[in-house]
């Protein structure tokens, strides 16, 4: 069956990626679902996800760092690699384009590359040619052939001048220069000589760089445990004064090892709030280093190593408190952190109410790191605040089978029976109603009316039943569901 | 803590807090509904509250009197609940009479004019200046706060005996304490406690339908809106007993209901309705000045004289309009109409009253009453004593100024476009139902898919598996099982289409009126059905492209030297106008020209103008259900004898159909005849009658199509009827449905058939000229338009800067024949205005285009426009030449410098050679600006390649043999599939040559689906169906998709290096920018589903 990635466009489902059934069924980009789905009911149809495309097409350029530090994304599909002195290392060019397509083969990419001598020409005639190695110089003959598309230019002026009879490179760039420039600007004359290779347009890398980084370079490279954490905390100390500044705290730090064979390392914490105390910073990293299942490996040493706050947030000096209860939230989430970071983020949980009516299901289990954004309530509780609590703390998991004596259809107990004991209710205030979620799907669910109990001696107790009388059943079951304290 | 208590089930009891299915997405039942659940349960009293609303109050007065409940003693009271911006709780707000019913209305008119469309916004202090005579319920909140008890504690005393405080039992889990301190705040304030269960279903299986509105209505899937939803499903209406039991801590609570209802005393009956007096002048009885325009209109229309005939028909008509005291009504549908008059607006009136010879002299209609007979007194009946019924049609460009009009001399508290009740559907309840039961957008999008039609009957297990869904998945079926229960729910207000109802005092307080979408419209919040039932006057303010396209031609044909005609002066009964029809030879005719009409323009043979009445009203959905057409068929051919059913000679006298099915030949195809033979052959009343098109009409009213149907059929056998005719009867009313085709309309459109037609036969470029100034209008694009009025010996000429306008005008050739010159307004994306320059400014002529930009003053956007539509010729440039010159042109006006100067600016360039266009590529380009070209047809220039495959053009078929195989291909134009087609798709193509007409049967539809739907350019082999008309089919055997042979025509072909496709994902930059070769070339079709 043809598949298709289908995303958004002004409200519409237009297909962004197709495999080749697809095409072969007649299918194109650019085509609308509607359309598709009426050439093809039975489609398999996957929307379209940016942000995992972005971080496939991340991952892929995080890999091929080990060919050059210096890449950039061309939109979110291609990569553009200035391999400016480093196609050596590999062997020369023609060894390094084999590479990157076996290598990328390997993990089921097919890849469309080409290198020349700007990046503008090698993705024309990666895109709308095959892939290759132009020669120095060659390139104006090379990409003469391609259509406009190549140039990466509007829509508009691709179908202006094909209009006016130039399809292909050679048209436009057999025109004299100055009638073009005042037709239809001077970015085409530029994309034009760039994809000539006449001129080379900047690469922006892809990695934004950071606002807050400290670094420190080696002359001497370093490998020794001592060198590398006194040099952390050197840096720590450095990004600290950095962000204290700009009254900024670090959510999020990466350090980074640069390995003087070119091997790239980097280590990530997170913190559940601003940071930026150097030993704190210092102790994450360390529960980090401790915990790696993949050591850090030296090898001939680092020469460079990098720490920047790739998150932050505002952070305000804190003002001592008057209850001398300053520091527990800090120690809490200091603990929290330092356990996230040798257990893992999703080890460390913490409970949340939850938006529902099902008392089982009030509370569910968060990572304790991501509490605070979590935090908003945005329901009505249904008691004033002034009001007793109307559940108990905890519950009994799963509620016990109870033995009652109470009117029908729907009034309290008047007795009952819970563990072998019996208990005459003195007090009793419901019910709560609360009918089953029905969109779960579970069958037989039937609505719970509780009640909270008082007996003779005091005791209070959470009680519920089953099934409402007459309209689900006409055998209500009662069960005990929790104890007031 | 022991309680003893007495159940006393005789105290009765009333529920006043009903939320309705027109509180939208709140509400989980229709007003019928509760109205009859509250008969079974026995209830007192009904009080219908939608919030900030009246809209569902209607149906539950008009349900109440359906069921006959009001005699079993349930008694509906009319109400609101008032829901405000500001912190003051919910109140519920009952009018005591008529009065108070007004400023009720007033006030939520008042807070729906000063909010957007659907919303309304009120606050404390308007309900105060409208409080006297309005009682009212406060309704406490779950949780009672300080606030409330603030907010109770202000009112009480403003608000002296007409407060009450509002108690329900939410099973909140501490209701008894709750009943106490309310019970409390009741003696502390002098307040009465009323006890209520503040409804939102009328039976507890709803909830799950409650939960699914609320989740659509707060935009969040159903599992994650939580606390938002009810906790349980007690908001159902409850018997006394049950309400008893419940308040039984405070059962004065429950009594109070009953006081309660009886001081609301005020009815829907009440409602007076009164016609405006505008359009009589002082001193004169509205009936009086109706006669005198009568007779002054009447000399007009005969200026030989009125014949006998006529002014007895005349004093007939104006007698039964005075006892039925209707002379208002005809007079405000004559001030309207003489107000388009006015400005030259062109109108047409249609409907029961509008056929008559009263109107024909008001001019009101043209339909000469002497070339139909309509029999005036079977439309506006004396039994019915509903408002007789016109709709007017105006010039579909012009019906604002109508309007508008309107709105100023009535004022918008007088006068207000009635509702449309937009209802869920099975695609839009199906897309909502899916998102909030957290489908995936596409699984929703493929279940909305499979239902074609708008209403079909539900999605079947096969059909969710023919989608490629799981029809055994639990969420997909409960989504489907939910959509369409809530089928018929209404969504929203929305405006009618042109529906005005007009009164004498303030309509505003009869209904709330709203503010519309648009600008500058307002409407009520009642519904042509809520109208009617209460005899409210309606006004249908119609617009149709089909009067302006008239209007225009006529102008133009004046403008050229030509008479000046009217709808009323254009000659009649002309053969020759017949004889194109009988060709159909009708593209561009009103109403005929779609491929069913042209099917039957042939059999009929239309000779005189009932003839086109008939054809009109044949080809609807009425005659096709019932299967009347081809009995019609058989016996106007002569190949069937005309016999007129009749009843057992027991039952009555043999020739009781006679009188109503005599000019059809003894077949039913009209509405009027259908409701006839119901009333005459099933022994209706008149009133029965009128309730089974009301139940026809609305498709989800409780249950009763299935009695009338019963009733009506059972009758009719029953006095010896043939049962096979009495179903097919039934069944072509049922066709009428929601699309009723009265032969009145028929009668008004056929004129305009026969006019349209007219022009066409007799001035085909003033008729090509007025239809393309029309457009959107009708079935066909302009490039068919063009193409025909070609075929008919018009000369076309295209855009060109020297000679067009902005609309197509018309241009005296030597021979002195008229050519049609194609206007600014057919190149996409011009606009008026800069046409408007060119114009003005051209002065003699414009020697070359930097004149044209400097007098123009044009953008360097509309030069380029220009160019590129190839229309400066006059200046010696091709297209390809021009856009080079103009793109030269600096955008912004003209620098001051050189305007003084006056001179030419652009220095001289380098020479630069552009390579030719072929014609290939022009046409191309000409569909892509125009949309059409008049260089030739694409087919032309892949003629050579098709004719290697022998095939033939699409003139060919027309000769060719029954049965013989062809092979055919051309451009598609139009593809349908029609409802009654049981799923067979016709599609129209087009070559150079001519057209030809596909059908392209179901069992074909699976393998070449892709085909089918999505090809611009398609060959078939079929074989050639002729039928005994001559009129001839391909019924197709194979067809194949030739789109991609149309890139021949841009003269070189590209390298093709996106046509790979990956497995997996194409890492290629700029993929998904559409290759130029893509860009669309031929203008899509017009798909009719």
């Amino acid at each position: 069956m043809p598949l298709v990635v289908v995303g958004k466009i002004k409200g519409t489902n237009v297909i962004e990626a197709l495999d080749a059934v697809a095409n072969r069924a007649g299918l194109s980009l650019g085509m609308t679902l509607a359309t598709a789905r009426a050439l093809h009911p039975t489609l398999l149809v996957a929307e379209s996800d940016t942000e995992a495309d972005r971080a496939m097409l991340e991952h892929i350029a995080d890999w091929c760092e080990r060919y050059t530090p210096c890449i950039g994304l061309l939109q979110n599909n291609g990569l553009v690699l200035d391999i400016t002195g480093a196609s050596h290392l590999v062997g020369g060019e023609v060894a390094l384009l084999a590479d990157i397509k076996t290598r990328l083969a390997a993990q089921g990419f097919t890849t469309c590359a080409a290198i020349a001598g700007t990046a503008e020409a090698a993705r024309a005639i990666a895109s709308f040619g095959d892939s290759r190695i132009i020669e120095p110089g060659m390139e104006p003959q090379r990409v003469a052939q391609l259509p406009l598309a190549a140039l990466s230019i509007s829509e508009n002026l691709i179908l202006s001048l094909s209009r006016l009879g130039m399809k292909r490179i050679e048209d436009v760039a057999r025109q004299p220069r100055a009638p073009l420039a005042a037709r239809f600007g001077r970015d085409l004359l530029i994309q034009l000589d760039r994809v000539q290779g006449h001129i080379i347009g900047p690469i922006s890398p892809r990695r934004p760089v950071p606002t807050y980084i400290a670094e420190r370079n080696f002359a001497e490279p370093i490998g020794h445990d001592d060198d590398i954490h006194r040099s952390i905390l050197t840096l720590a100390a450095d990004l600290a004064r950095l962000l204290e500044k700009h009254g900024e705290g670090g959510r999020c730090y990466e350090l980074t090892f640069f390995r003087t064979d070119g091997a790239v390392r980097r280590l990530t914490v997170e913190t559940a709030r601003p940071l930026r105390d150097p030993k704190g910073v210092m102790r994450l990293f360390q529960e980090k280093l401790d915990t790696l299942s993949d050591p850090l490996d030296p090898g001939f040493g680092f020469d460079v190593i990098r720490l920047s706050a790739t998150k932050t947030e505002r952070q305000d000096i804190a003002e001592p408190g008057f209850d001398g209860r300053d520091g527990i939230e800090e120690e809490l989430s200091a603990l929290i952190d330092r356990l996230c970071a040798r257990f893992g983020a999703n080890r460390v949980m913490r409970l949340m109410p939850r938006n529902t009516h099902i008392p089982e299901r009030a509370m569910q289990r968060i990572p304790a790191q991501h509490g605070n954004a979590a935090l908003t309530i945005d329901w009505d509780e249904v008691l004033a605040p002034e009001e007793p609590p109307t559940r108990p703390i905890r519950l009994i998991e799963p509620p016990e089978p109870i033995d009652v004596i109470a009117e029908i259809p729907d009034s309290a107990p008047i007795r009952f029976r819970w563990r072998r004991v019996f208990h005459a209710v003195v007090k009793a205030e419901g019910p709560e109603r609360i009918a089953p979620e029905w969109w779960r799907g579970e069958q037989d669910m039937m609505t719970r009316d509780y009640f909270r109990l008082e007996d003779e001696e005091g005791r209070r107790f959470w009680v519920y039943r089953e099934g409402l009388f007459g309209r689900e059943t006409t055998m209500p079951k009662w069960f005990m569901h929790g104890l007031f304290g | 803590m022991v309680h003893a208590w007495i159940v006393r089930v005789t105290t009765p009891y009333a529920e006043l807090a009903t939320t309705t299915n027109f509180s939208f997405l709140r509400g989980a039942s229709h007003p019928e509904e509760f109205i009859a659940e509250a008969a079974k349960l026995d209830l007192k009293g009904i009080g219908i509250t939608d919030r900030n609303s009246l809209a569902g109050v209607v149906r539950a007065h008009v349900a109440l009197k359906e069921i006959g409940a009001g005699a079993a003693g349930l008694k509906l009271a009319v109400g609101c609940r008032l829901v405000f911006a500001d912190e003051t709780p919910d109140i519920l707000a009952y009018p005591e009479d008529r009065a108070a019913y007004g400023r009720l209305s007033k006030l939520l008119s008042l807070g729906k004019r000063r909010a957007e469309k659907g919303a309304c916004l009120l606050c404390l202090e308007d309900l105060l200046e409208h409080k006297e005579g309005l009682l009212l319920i406060l309704m406490a909140p779950i949780k009672l706060t300080s606030g409330f008890e603030c907010s109770l504690a202000n009112l009480a005393p403003l608000l002296h005996r007409s407060l009450w405080l509002g108690a329900s039992m939410p099973h909140h889990g501490s209701d008894k304490k709750r009943l106490a301190k309310l019970s409390e705040l009741s003696s502390a304030h002098h307040v009465p406690l009323i006890a209520i269960n503040d409804v939102l279903y009328h039976i507890p299986e709803r909830r799950i339908i409650q939960d699914v509105l609320s989740a659509i209505r707060e935009h969040t899937p159903i599992e994650k809106i939580g606390r938002k939803l009810e906790a349980h499903a007690e908001r159902h209406l409850k018997s006394s007993k049950e309400m008893v039991r419940l308040f039984r801590h405070a059962p004065e609570a429950v009594s109070e209901t009953i006081r309660f209802l009886d001081r609301a005393r005020f009815s829907l009956d009440e409602l007076r309705y009164e016609y405006p007096d505008e359009p009589v002048p002082d001193g004169k009885t509205a009936q009086q000045h109706l006669i005198d325009l009568t007779w002054v209109g009447a000399a007009k229309r005969y200026p030989n004289g009125i014949p006998d005939a006529i002014k007895a028909t005349i004093d007939k008509e104006l007698n039964l309009i005075e006892q039925l005291d209707y002379a208002p009504y005809f007079l405000t549908v004559n001030d309207i109409v003489a107000f388009a008059r006015s400005r030259d607006i062109l109108c047409q009136g249609r409907g029961s009253a509008a056929n008559s010879t009263v109107c024909f002299c008001l001019g009101v209609t043209s339909v000469d009453p002497a070339e139909i007979d309509l029999l005036f007194e079977r439309f506006v009946s004396a039994e019915r004593r509903e408002p007789p019924d016109i709709d007017v049609d105006f010039e579909h460009e012009r019906r604002e100024e109508v309007i508008q009009w309107i709105y100023n001399r009535y004022g918008r508290e007088r006068a207000g476009l009635a509702a449309t009740v937009i209802s869920y559907r099975p695609r839009s309840a199906i897309r909502d139902v899916g998102k909030a039961l957290g489908l995936t957008e596409d699984v929703t999008a493929t279940l909305a898919n499979t239902v074609w039609g708008s209403w079909g009957k539900g999605i079947s297990d096969s059909q969710i598996q023919q989608a490629g869904l799981d029809a055994t998945n639990p969420m997909i079926r409960r989504a489907v099982a939910i959509a369409m229960e809530i089928q018929g729910f209404p969504r929203h207000l929305s405006q009618h289409v042109g529906g005005f109802v007009l009164t004498r005092g303030r309509l505003d307080e009869t209904v709330p009126i709203g503010n519309a979408a648009m600008a500058d419209r307002t409407f009520i919040e009642w519904d042509k059905n809520d109208i009617s039932a209460l005899g409210l006057m309606k006004v249908d303010i119609l617009a149709l492209g089909m009067l302006t396209c008239i209007r225009k031609a006529l102008d133009l044909i004046a403008q050229h030297g030509g008479k000046r005609y009217d709808l009323a002066t254009i000659p009649r009964e002309d053969p020759a106008v017949y004889a194109m029809l009988q060709r159909a030879d009708s593209v561009g005719v009103f109403q005929v020209e779609s491929r069913a009409q042209m099917n039957m323009l042939p059999r009929i043979k239309p000779a005189t103008f009932y003839d086109l009445v008939i054809e009109v009203a044949i080809v609807r959905p009425g005659p096709i259900q019932g299967d009347m057409v081809h009995p019609y068929l058989r016996r106007r051919q002569g190949k069937e004898s005309v016999h007129f059913p009749s009843p057992s000679p027991a039952h009555g006298p043999a020739d009781e159909l006679e009188r109503v099915l005599g000019k059809t030949l003894g077949v039913p195809l009209f509405q009027e005849q259908a409701m006839r033979i119901a009333i005459e052959a099933a022994k209706f009343t008149p009133d029965e009658a009128n309730k089974l098109r009301r139940a026809m009409a609305t498709f989800r009213r409780v249950g009763t199509i299935h009695l009338f149907q019963q009733k009506m059929i059972d009758g009719m056998v029953h006095r010896g009827y043939d049962p096979d005719f009495a179903a097919r009867c039934f069944k072509q009313i049922e066709g009428f449905g929601e699309y009723g085709f009265p032969e009145s309309h028929a009668a008004s459109f056929a004129l305009l058939v026969y006019a349209s037609a007219w022009l066409k036969c007799h001035h085909p470029a003033a008729f090509a000229a007025g239809l393309l100034n029309s457009q959107p209008m009708g079935f066909y694009a302009p490039a068919q338009i063009v193409r025909d009025a070609s075929d008919h010996q018009v000369e076309i000429r295209p855009p060109d800067i020297n000679a067009s306008l902005n609309d197509n005008t018309l241009e005296e050739r030597v021979d002195g024949l008229l050519a049609l010159r194609l206007g600014f307004r057919q190149i996409d994306g011009f606009r008026n205005e800069w046409a408007n320059r060119i114009d003005t400014a051209r002065g003699a002529f414009y020697p070359n285009v930097e004149t044209l930009q400097r007098r123009a003053k044009l953008p360097r956007r509309a030069l380029i426009l220009l160019a590129e539509a190839d229309a400066m010729r006059s200046l010696d440039l091709d297209r390809r030449e021009a856009a080079w010159e103009v793109r030269r042109l600096p955008d912004a006006e003209t620098l001051p410098l050189f305007e003084a100067a006056n001179a030419d600016e652009l220095a001289e360039e380098p020479l630069v050679t552009l390579s030719p266009m072929p014609l290939g590529e022009h046409v191309v380009a000409d569909y892509q600006t125009l949309h059409l070209s008049l260089k030739g047809h694409p087919m032309l220039f892949l003629r050579d390649i098709f004719a290697g495959e022998s095939i033939s053009p699409c003139i060919t078929m027309a000769s060719l043999p029954h049965g013989r195989r062809v092979k055919a291909a051309g451009i598609v134009l139009i593809r349908q599939k029609p409802g009654s087609a049981k799923g067979v798709v016709f599609m129209t193509i087009e070559d150079e040559t001519g057209i030809a007409n596909l059908v392209v049967w179901p069992s074909l539809m699976e393998r070449f689906r892709r085909v089918v739907m999505g090809a611009r350019l398609v060959c078939v082999d079929a074989r050639i169906q002729r039928s005994p008309e001559g009129i001839v089919h391909l019924v197709v055997e194979t067809i194949t998709d030739r789109t991609a042979a149309l890139a021949h025509l841009s003269g070189e072909t590209m390298p093709t290096s996106l046509a790979r496709a990956d497995e997996v994902k194409r890492p290629i930059p700029e993929g998904t920018r559409p290759h130029p070769r893509d860009v669309r070339i031929l203008p899509k079709s017009r798909d009719f589903h």
